[in-house]
């Protein structure tokens, strides 16, 4: 039985969906130049873009795997994995072997957790887990503890160069939400991502290739985490096995507070994006206020169970 | 002649409620007595399930009153409706799965010992003697979960008999059984009578209202438009008062078959179903009948891919196939639209647009990427040819009514054109009227050649629209019938007798 006033509530959990999270940002920009005056300045705004392209671009391929019902808890370790990859090949071999090998390794490991997920059954939370700190170990072996610096010049200007005044890894960020934008929205692979979310079993009574999807969308977290991983190592010049550690968190927070549903089957990597920005701006501001880091945490805290608590009354109509 | 039933036990007077703008409920009166039977009938969105949400405490009426005997009543939650007596059991069973019978029957109140713990002896011993005061058999120390969804409900009646209900509302009770369990809750149902329960129950089986109530009520559009004793009225009377027209006989098939579609010869799974053998033709109607746990829904997932059988042959079109996959059997143009939408057809959170398409998105597809265009053009035809009300095809899908999500489903099985569908349950849970535009659906898609293959618990759709009928038993097919051959009582002996 329907009630008859659905329609309306249905609507109006879209908009909110897809705006309230704009107007969110909107709000906080706008407190934000109002509480300093260095906010709303060039190199600040760009400082913020740089800032959370990492998380961002984690969240994106996050948000493949949450639309299924999912969760990827060891991107922060496939991030890691792949930046000493990257470290340790550049000391004897060019951009053109590591950067492969690194992002390949990140997909293989992401496939890894695919095949357990959908074949084997394992609740995702658990395989992923299982992976984060498999993959933790494997960074720590490889680098026999110790961070291996970068001195290729071609890939430091990977993470700290502009084009047309545009950071580099926020180039990367872009094109890789536009990319999963397309994906997502465009094509039989990403509408048949939502239809696992929204009811696995009728995607799959409808013909749609289950366990193969599920699988590439594990193996897209893992591609875009070594895709992160290419953006840490190249910005910060040194593969350290620790890279990552608690990133998968903030790519969650991010994905949420972006309006994906952690039931799986709604959700945009546009809202992703501004999830991860109303992070970043939250951060930024209070920073230029002189806030404790610290106490930062209190907000972020705070930020993501709001968030996920005004999306879930949307859930709800 | 009106006997004199006293004072009612529960009563509403001029109950109204609106959602959001949308008026439901519309000046509602309903008086019920002890000892009463009372059926509520109409069309989906008449209000039905709105009117016993509010009876049950779940909504709060926008205005009108309630009398609980004799009380001005205003009910702030189902816990405080169950504490004046009155429980409500929903279409959508709420029972703990991994919980045993007793501990469901109990769960909310249960008996203590003197050290506070829960005192299991007593728990399964009261649970077993209230069973048996009902005529129930079923072992307390069950699982739920173990347990078919006919016994689950009769626990869920136990239960509300446990905590001292004086009204049981039930929403559409008898939906997912077959004819003889009905019988047992039927029997049941007359043991609470005669202990001096009233009874509610909503059904889209009119000829239940004959069988077991005293008295109906008939919504329509949130109004009352009946109210009589069931002695003195007929199915007629019901149906125009439910629908505001008098409802038309369907006309007598014919059929031309033509060359056989799909030949099924032993098919066996071990355990669920044996030696399985029929065939459909083009432009025919089979109906596959049989009681609940028959097979008859195993025996559709085996041949659409969707579970293996053991052994035996499937012939499409002549040819001998193996289907894997429901994507195999897809692709030789066989669909299975499932019994069960809410648990394995629909994408509830899913636009109307996406739930139609997903089945052959390739359609739409050109150089790797899906022309919404064209997608939004085939839905909407498909809306029109089905003719499916719906707010808009971006609508989510789980806010239709079940007669249109179950053209949804329909469109979705449509949209790999199909040349056999086996359709399992086809107006499970759909109103009258959109039952009759199903029907001339399928009668439309067979005229132009198509094979349907028809389950069904309900014989007079059997009967109605079947060209031939098999019926199964334990797994085996116990009888084929032709349509001449085909009635109630020849589907029924061979449904529940041996031999």
């Amino acid at each position: 039985m329907t009630s008859a006033w659905s329609p309306v509530a249905a609507s109006f959990a879209r908009i909110w969906r897809s705006v309230g999270v704009f107007a969110a940002l909107v709000l906080l920009v706008t407190a934000a130049s109002i509480l300093s005056d260095r906010f709303l300045t060039l190199p600040n705004l760009l400082n913020i873009l740089r800032q959370v392209s990492i998380v961002g671009i984690l969240a994106i391929g996050m948000t493949f795997v949450i639309l299924t019902k999912g969760i990827d808890l060891s991107v922060g370790a496939l991030l890691g994995i792949s930046v000493v990859l990257y470290a340790g090949l550049l000391e004897n071999h060019s951009m053109a072997v590591a950067i492969p090998v690194g992002l390949a390794a990140a997909t293989l490991a992401g496939t890894v957790n695919g095949v357990g997920v959908a074949l084997a059954r394992i609740p995702p939370f658990i395989m992923t887990l299982g992976m984060l700190s498999f993959a933790r170990g494997l960074a720590f072996i490889y680098t026999g503890g110790m961070p291996i610096p970068i001195l290729n010049e071609d890939f430091y200007s990977l993470g700290n160069g502009y084009v047309a005044g545009v950071p580099i890894p926020s180039l990367i960020l872009l094109a890789v939400l536009a990319v999963s934008a397309v994906v997502l929205s465009l094509t039989a692979f990403g509408r048949s991502v939502y239809g696992i979310g929204s009811n696995e079993e009728a995607a799959r009574l409808s013909g749609v290739p289950v366990n193969a999807y599920k699988i590439a969308v594990y193996a897209i977290s893992g591609f875009v985490s070594g895709l992160a991983g290419l953006v840490y190592a190249s910005q910060l010049s040194i593969g350290t096995p620790i890279a990552g550690q608690g990133y998968e968190l903030d790519a969650i927070a991010a994905v949420v507070v972006g309006g994906t549903s952690l039931f799986g089957g709604k959700g945009t990597v546009a809202g992703t994006f501004i999830g991860t920005l109303i992070i970043g701006v939250l951060a930024n501001i209070l920073n230029l206020m002189g806030v404790d880091p610290y106490v930062q945490q209190l907000f972020k805290g705070a930020l993501i169970v709001i968030a996920v608590y005004l999306m879930s009354r949307s859930d709800r109509a | 002649m009106a006997r004199d039933k006293g004072r009612p036990f529960l009563e509403v007077i001029g109950l109204t409620k609106s959602f959001g703008g949308n008026l439901v409920l519309s000046g509602v009166d309903l008086a019920l007595h002890a000892g009463e039977v009372h059926a509520i009938v109409g069309e989906n969105g008449a209000g039905k399930s709105t009117l016993i949400k509010t009876l049950g405490g779940v909504h709060r009426p926008d205005s009108g009153r309630m009398l609980v005997d004799g009380q001005d009543t205003i009910l702030r939650s189902p816990s405080d409706a169950i504490a004046r007596g009155i429980v409500v059991i929903h279409q959508e069973l709420s029972l703990a799965p991994h919980l045993s019978v007793a501990e469901n029957v109990f769960l909310g109140h249960f008996p203590l010992t003197r050290l506070g713990l829960v005192d299991r002896r007593r728990m399964r011993d009261e649970t077993r003697s209230l069973l048996g005061r009902l005529d129930i058999d079923i072992d307390p120390q069950t699982l739920a979960e173990d347990l078919p969804i006919a016994q689950q409900q009769m626990v869920e009646i136990a239960k509300a008999i446990s905590f001292n209900a004086k009204v049981l509302i039930l929403d559409e009770p008898t939906a997912v059984l077959d004819e003889a369990m009905v019988g047992t809750l039927f029997d049941l149902i007359a043991t609470l009578k005669s202990a001096g329960l009233a009874i509610i129950f909503i059904s889209h089986h009119l000829e239940e209202v004959f069988r077991i109530a005293d008295t109906v009520t008939v919504l329509r559009d949130g109004k009352r438009t009946g109210l009589s004793e069931v002695s003195e009225v007929d199915q007629n009377w019901l149906i125009s008062r439910m629908i505001g027209r008098n409802f038309p006989k369907f006309a007598a098939r014919s059929c031309t078959t033509g060359d056989p579609a799909l030949e099924v010869r032993d098919l066996t799974q071990a355990g669920v179903f044996k030696d399985i053998t029929f065939t459909a033709h083009k432009g025919e109607i089979v109906g596959l009948a049989g009681l609940v746990g028959a097979g008859r829904t195993e025996v559709a997932r085996a041949i659409c891919g969707i579970s293996r059988p053991t052994s035996g042959e499937i012939r499409v079109f002549g040819r001998k196939v193996r289907l894997r996959s429901p994507k195999t059997a897809m692709r030789l143009r066989m669909v299975y639209v499932s019994e069960d939408r809410k648990a394995l057809g629909l994408l509830p959170n899913r636009p109307v647009r996406e739930n139609a398409t997903i089945s052959n998105l390739s359609r739409f597809r050109r150089f790797g990427l899906l022309r919404l265009g064209l997608e939004r053009t085939y839905v909407s035809e498909l809306i029109r040819k089905l003719d499916i009300r719906l707010p808009g095809m971006n609508a989510e899908v789980r806010t239709l009514s079940g007669g249109n999500q179950q053209k949804v489903m329909l469109g979705r099985a449509l949209a790999i054109e199909p040349r056999i569908l086996i359709f399992d349950e086809p107006t499970r849970g759909v109103d009258i009227g959109a039952k009759s535009e199903i029907y001339a659906i399928i009668e439309q898609l067979v005229s132009s050649g198509m094979c349907v293959i028809l389950i069904s618990s309900d014989l007079e759709e059997i009967l109605r629209l079947s060209d031939k009928v098999i019926v199964l038993r334990r797994g085996r097919v116990a009888a084929t019938l032709s349509r001449a051959e085909a009635s109630e009582s020849a589907i029924m002996h061979a449904a529940a007798l041996p031999g």
